[in-house]
């Protein structure tokens, strides 16, 4: 056993334990900081089982964008949180619980056992075809060209998944501004850092987006990024959230769907089918999909954190 | 080279999984923030190194956006999780 094995089973049983300690944990806020934690630590899982692009989206979504979600929830729950505490479930809900779990983890393991080996894979299609959209990463190949549809109805999803936030709020704040006006000492150090940090993250998640295009990245990592900084903006009080009923709002939040859809009716159009782009044109045409798509998930995932709305668009 | 970098790989996973304990201990929600943090900034030197070790260059971008959201995710640990720190709880009441 070589001393990078050990250290693999040491970072994988570290991992392990703390996701399960983060399950156990009874605090609301402890479980959520045990969480952040976890999505900074798995990246470093991903990065060496070579899958980079999933590091990062990780790094993106479980450690930052995800943990601030979940720690704006834990300061709701906070003055609930010992009522519900003193509540403890009867037996039999207990029981079923945990058999339900029982069989929904014995399910997943069976699944992974009986995975036939070697398991059935598409990768070195896809690996032959890259040169036809003129891309080198095969990630962004599979994603937006071998398997755009799925890419398409995601994009899709993310605007729903904000219908469905806002569509939480209550009638007087009906379109109106989401989440508390934030303020802060426009002269302290956290108004400082919201203006300091913004263009180095500006820059990366540009860069970030781009450079999927070769190397490991794309629209969603840089699209996370940008809607962190945006949020960090809002969080110091250097600018407030958009009204909800705002008609630009509107139009960026469709438009990385609403181009992704255009360009595979061109593909009808123009006599290939849908979604399929023009070899000759294909990665002018991706990188153009992906411009609109880093604006539309920037948003929507900013929009997602702060809430629903819960201002009038007067105020 | 090789070597040396592995064991100083080693030595910051040992270093984070000791930054774990107050994390699981507490007993303040503030040495759990500080915690996480650490855990942040030993997390980009593994990447660092570990993308070293194994030849995996796009591994400095991870670095980089753990930098840069663990930054952002500590911000909001001092907006959200310790109200006697928010400045929003005290000038405003329309938060709740």
């Amino acid at each position: 056993m070589t001393v990078a094995t050990i250290l693999e089973m040491v970072l994988g049983a570290v991992v392990l334990g703390l996701g399960a300690w983060t399950i156990a944990a009874r605090e609301t806020f402890a479980a959520t900081v045990g969480y952040v934690a976890y999505g900074l630590l798995v990246p470093l899982i991903w990065v060496r089982l070579d899958a980079v692009d999933v590091a990062l989206t990780e790094a993106a979504i479980g450690g930052g964008l995800g943990g601030v979600l979940l720690l704006g929830a834990a300061a709701r729950l906070r003055a609930s949180e010992p009522a519900a505490a003193a509540e403890t479930p009867g037996k039999i809900v207990r029981l079923g619980a945990a058999g339900a779990s029982v069989m929904v983890a014995a399910a997943l393991s069976a699944a992974v056992l009986l995975l036939p080996d070697p398991a059935p894979t598409l990768a070195p299609a896809a690996i032959a075809n890259a040169s036809a959209t003129g891309l080198a990463n095969p990630v962004t190949n599979v994603l937006m060209a071998f398997r755009a549809m799925d890419t398409m109805l995601e994009k899709v999803v993310l605007l729903l998944a904000i219908v469905g936030v806002w569509s939480l709020a209550s009638d007087q704040a009906w379109g109106g501004r989401p989440g508390p006006r934030h303020q802060a000492d426009p002269h302290g150090v956290f108004a400082f850092l919201a203006r300091l940090l913004p263009p180095v993250g500006i820059v990366v998640g540009i860069y970030m987006f781009w450079t999927g295009a070769d190397h490991p990245g794309g629209a969603f990592q840089g699209g996370s990024m940008l809607a962190a900084m945006w949020l960090l903006v809002i969080m110091a009080g250097l600018t407030d959230t958009p009204p909800a009923s705002g008609r630009w709002l509107r139009l960026v939040l469709i438009a990385g769907p609403g181009v992704f859809l255009a360009v595979g009716l061109g593909g009808v159009c123009f006599g290939l089918a849908f979604l399929a782009y023009p070899p000759t044109n294909a990665k002018p045409l991706i990188l153009g999909i992906e411009v609109a798509m880093v604006l539309t998930i920037a948003v929507t995932l900013g929009l997602l954190v702060a809430g629903a709305p819960e201002r009038s668009p007067q105020r | 080279m090789t070597e040396f970098l592995t064991a100083a790989l080693g030595f910051i996973l040992a270093m984070l999984a000791l930054g774990l304990v107050p994390i699981l201990r507490g007993p303040g929600d503030a040495d759990r923030m500080m915690a996480a943090q650490l855990i942040g900034t030993g997390g980009i030197a593994a990447l660092l190194l570990l993308g070293a070790v194994t030849g995996v260059p796009a591994a400095a971008d991870v670095a980089l956006t753990v930098a840069l959201l663990a930054t952002f995710a500590s911000i909001a640990f001092v907006k959200k999780g310790l109200p006697h720190l928010d400045a929003d709880e005290a000038s405003s009441t329309e938060d709740r």
